[in-house]
């Protein structure tokens, strides 16, 4: 029955073709530190599963944010579970995409003709950053204030536009509910539809070319 | 590293079905660990009591004339969440004696719309779906699947207290 439904299926959506490109297509013989871009989408993925369910909660408003957090934390069941795995994915996700990079340099894997699966890598390490820093505002607590306060003033340093850009951050001279809304935006819109297109591009780079060997003496 | 070929092993599992059960295994238990913990989470507060269990003092049984249901309205706190939120509660309280009396809620049994007394025709009236009641709060004509719910009701010195909660 399975397997007629699936051969039903098949005809109609050629999706054996798909899974097969996916997971049963040729690979050298690699390590362990080949796993590392899957981990970073696997936490990726925790990250967008337990974003959403913050969301249920969350309301990013002054008044409101800090409470809201606390209630997550201390009165749901399971909210400290969510809201600590959603806390320390983020730094996962930090410390995996960097060290999924540091393998690719160190096998020199970017080289041809994995060079535009190098730049979007780059975009994506980028976007995890982006990530962590909008992110570490939403509670709402003394932490998140003054580190986005210092966050935002460090970008206004920046020659003749960061003054603007200080602003544009911020949404006005001060840190502010508009500020707050704002980070929330891009956290939970802007960016995971960016990081979404990009993991897309990256894993059919990926697909398309194959993935590199470990190099030996002599390559 | 084992050596054996995929598939054509001696071995009771061959390695590629050994690892397929595994990825689905491991991957499974997370998945578990993540949806039992998740859906706790979601559905937690939507089954809590938010108003404690109290009486809750309406006023002087004086206003209440024999055989006219009386609106009483009071405030109370519901903790929703991390807000509290003031609600009014209103009470149509009847007595037929003078000495018993009954408290019925204006909620409409049938969808939640409030429910006026009509002193003419001497019954209940819902405006949203033409639902009347009866003086006791059974249901007279209309969709409503029941009669009003009513309150427990006390008299203590002349006042009148409903339990809420």
């Amino acid at each position: 029955m399975n397997i007629r439904l699936g051969n039903w299926f098949n005809e109609r959506l050629g999706w054996r073709g798909v899974w097969d490109a996916i997971f049963l297509r040729k690979v050298p013989k690699v390590n362990w530190l080949f796993t590392l871009g899957s981990a970073t989408m696997f936490v990726a993925a925790l990250q967008g599963i337990t974003g959403i369910l913050l969301t249920i909660y969350y309301v990013p408003t002054p008044d409101q944010a800090y409470e809201s957090v606390q209630y997550i934390t201390t009165q749901l069941p399971m909210g400290w579970f969510i809201r600590g795995l959603h806390h320390w994915g983020a730094s996962a996700m930090v410390v995996l995409s960097v060290l999924h990079m540091l393998r690719v340099i160190y096998y020199g894997a970017y080289k041809f003709p994995r060079e535009v699966t190098w730049f979007s890598g780059v975009v994506l390490l980028i976007i995890v950053i982006g990530f962590g820093f909008t992110g570490y505002l939403l509670p709402w607590d003394q932490k998140a204030y003054w580190a986005t306060t210092v966050g935002t003033r460090i970008a206004g340093v920046a020659p003749g536009i960061g003054d603007f850009i200080l602003k544009v951050m911020r949404g006005g001279e001060e840190l502010s509910a508009i500020t707050l809304v704002r980070f929330f935006g891009v956290h939970v819109w802007v960016l995971p539809l960016t990081l979404i297109v990009l993991i897309g591009t990256h894993l059919y780079l990926v697909i398309r070319n194959g993935i590199s060997a470990v190099p030996h003496k002599g390559d | 590293m084992d050596e054996q070929q995929p598939g054509e092993g001696q071995e009771s599992i061959p390695r590629r079905k050994f690892l397929e059960i595994a990825t689905v295994t491991i991957g499974g238990l997370i998945g578990i660990g993540i949806a039992i913990p998740s859906i706790s989470y979601v559905i937690g507060p939507s089954l809590k009591q938010t108003i404690a269990e109290e009486w809750i003092r309406l006023g002087s049984a004086t206003k209440v004339e024999v055989g006219v249901p009386t609106l009483f309205k009071v405030k109370i706190e519901r903790q929703i969440g991390w807000n509290v939120t003031e609600e009014e509660l209103a009470v149509y309280i009847v007595t037929e004696n003078g000495r018993d009396y009954i408290a019925l809620s204006n909620i409409c049994t049938h969808l939640g719309c409030r429910v006026r007394w009509i002193t003419d025709s001497e019954q209940f009236y819902c405006p949203c779906h033409n639902a009347v009641f009866d003086k006791e709060g059974n249901v007279v004509s209309g969709p409503p699947p029941r009669p009003l719910n009513q309150y427990q009701v006390k008299l203590e010195d002349d006042q009148l207290y409903i339990l809420v909660g």
